[in-house]
């Protein structure tokens, strides 16, 4: 069973990944980033004994669109969604509205969400 | 839509050949390339149609700069929905579409009995001259070889800036000739059909775009086409090049709005931004659409002044040509910064001299002069910077939000100075208006020295990386953190 991790290009997007390695390591199992970033994830300092998958994002504009397509992608195998959580303003929310409220609500896998 | 200096796929192809398919090639880069034309024409014609267009239709400064603008709103939305709709549709259905669109808006201005028809005609003009702004930069970029792919954007600029000196040489012989009957200047919009027409005919004759076929996973047609533009073992050679360009124009698809949270890709689009405004600010389009009447107001007679407005589109043309040779040779920044000196100059000079001198033929030739001048230094150097760095800019997972907003931001710029010039000379007077643009243009040379990056023998890696580093605190906890 695999863990999958969302990692956007933020602070919680670190936070969420360090929990997920940590996550990863004490199910002994393997580990999927998603990396939602327009650029490529900076992989140096990851652990080099896991067996980690990184994804990168293309084609879809939906941050929450991407993460729910990749869980589909990865039914049956991926039993936890690590995502990370921040305090919004009531106008960010308005505007973009809130990634991890639609993950919760969406996912289908337990979905663990960290704070920083 | 360019990738002239990034592009991430290279292929061992070898140039093209001079034979059967280089003529094929050739031909349709001139086919499509009515577009461009069709865009200059469209925007130009205005300029020497609205003194007749004024007395005959009873506008105010007000409606005149309804009339002249309301084509750029058209052009925003064009350009807006165009992309999306030859996403779908594809490049060739798309453009010969927006021939009928260019003849049907011409049409409906021709015969405008008022206003209101105008305003709508001028409306439909516009949303096909948006619409060919993407879709002809597309298609060209699409159909040729990669060594030629560079020089398009520059390419389809040099193509508007010779539309527009077509429409003044036409109105100054129309003009000229006609002067004296009712309605002249519905025969100088009326011309127009005639490019549209040329597009329409010869596009029926073009193939669709390669990477758009391969898009859709239409490889077999995708090869049929590549072999009608290039060598057999060439064709065979680039369809697995046109398959990764169209897996490269999905991910530039990849950005939405959130990712403006981000501070570094928050950065980057302010910079495109405000090298789109800076562009447009200058105030050029007030010259390409109201030559004729600056003229007429500083001295010359009307037929005079048709004629002297063709000096501002021979220098355009000279200058996009010189523009795009300094391109290759100079760095970007300096070239755009002396633009903006130069323009600045030119723009103050033209308030103070209209200002000391009386109204006559001198004043006419002094303003004639510096509006040259102006137009030598924004379109020899501003304009071409401009286009070329907002290809630069972006990276590839960005470039299609990227260049989408700042397409939309130089429309609605040039729809306001449009609209504007032509109330605030009403108002304040001409040489308080060209103040304006001066002061305007000591701003934008601010911020230009102060935001914009180098980007000549720069790859889009190291312009990240400045953008990233000049992030503060947040960057830095991103170090320590991964």
């Amino acid at each position: 069973m695999t863990v999958m991790v969302a990692v956007p290009d933020s602070p919680e997007g670190r936070t969420a990944l360090s929990a997920a390695i940590d996550e990863t390591r004490l199910r002994d199992t393997d580990l999927v980033v998603l990396n939602l970033a327009l650029d490529p994830l900076d992989v140096v300092g990851m652990p080099s004994d896991l067996p980690i998958t990184v994804r990168e994002r293309t084609g879809h504009a939906d941050l929450a669109d991407c993460v729910l397509a990749a869980l589909d992608e990865y039914a049956g195998k991926v039993d936890l969604l690590v995502i990370g959580m921040k305090k919004r303003t009531p106008i960010g929310k308005a505007l973009l509205g809130s990634l991890s409220q639609r993950l919760l609500l969406e996912a289908d896998v337990p979905v663990l969400a960290v704070k920083r | 839509m360019s990738h002239d200096t990034h592009d991430a796929v290279q292929t061992d192809t070898t140039p093209s050949t001079p034979g059967r398919h280089a003529r094929r090639l050739t031909l349709l880069t001139v086919v499509a390339t009515f577009g461009g034309l069709l865009f200059g024409y469209d925007t130009g014609v205005i300029n020497g149609a609205l003194p007749y267009m004024t007395d005959d239709l009873g506008l105010t400064p007000a409606t005149e700069g309804v009339v002249t603008s309301s084509l750029l709103l058209g052009a925003a939305l064009g350009a807006f929905l165009g992309g999306r709709v030859s996403d779908r549709r594809g490049r060739r259905t798309m453009i010969l579409w927006l021939a009928v669109l260019f003849a049907v808006g011409t049409l409906i201005c021709t015969f405008a009995p008022g206003v209101g028809v105008m305003v709508l005609g001028r409306v439909v003009l516009g949303l096909a001259v948006g619409g060919a702004s993407v879709t002809v930069i597309a298609y060209l970029s699409e159909v040729s070889p990669a060594e030629r792919r560079g020089r398009l954007v520059t390419q389809n600029e040099l193509m508007i800036v010779s539309g527009q000196l077509l429409a003044f040489v036409c109105n100054a012989v129309i003009g000229g000739i006609w002067g004296e009957a009712g309605g002249v200047w519905r025969w100088m919009l009326v011309i127009a059909t005639l490019p549209a027409v040329a597009l329409w005919v010869g596009m029926l004759a073009m193939p669709e775009s390669p990477r758009w076929l391969a898009s859709r996973g239409r490889f077999g047609e995708a090869l049929a086409v590549l072999q009608q533009v290039r060598d057999a073992k060439r064709a065979e050679a680039e369809l697995a090049e046109v398959r990764a360009l169209a897996e490269e124009d999905k991910a530039a698809q990849t950005a939405g709005w959130r990712d403006l949270a981000v501070p570094w890709i928050r950065r980057i689009v302010v910079v495109g931004l405000a090298i789109a405004v800076m562009q447009q600010i200058t105030g050029v389009n007030s010259i390409m659409y109201y030559g004729t009447q600056i003229l007429t107001r500083s001295g010359f007679d009307r037929d005079g002044a048709l004629i002297a407005n063709i000096a501002n589109g021979v220098i355009s043309v000279l200058a996009t040509f010189v523009g795009i040779w300094l391109l290759g040779r100079v760095r970007r920044r300096p070239m755009l910064i002396v633009g903006q000196i130069g323009t600045f100059c030119a723009l103050l000079l033209v308030g103070v001299f209209s200002l000391v001198l009386p109204e006559g033929v001198g004043r006419a030739s002094v303003v004639l002069a510096l509006t040259v001048t102006f137009l030598a230094f924004q379109q020899g150097a501003i304009s071409p910077v401009t286009w070329l760095m907002l290809s630069e800019i972006f990276p590839l997972k960005l470039r299609g939000l990227g260049m989408g907003v700042c397409g939309l931001m130089l429309w609605i710029v040039n729809f306001l100075v449009g609209l504007l010039f032509p109330i605030l000379v009403a108002a304040i007077g001409i040489s308080a208006t060209f103040f304006l643009f001066a002061g305007l243009g000591v701003c934008a040379m601010l911020v230009a020295k102060a935001i914009v990056p180098e980007t000549k023998g720069r790859t889009l890696e190291q312009l990240e990386r400045e953008f990233k580093h000049a992030s503060g605190p947040a960057a830095e906890t991103a170090e320590v953190t991964r």
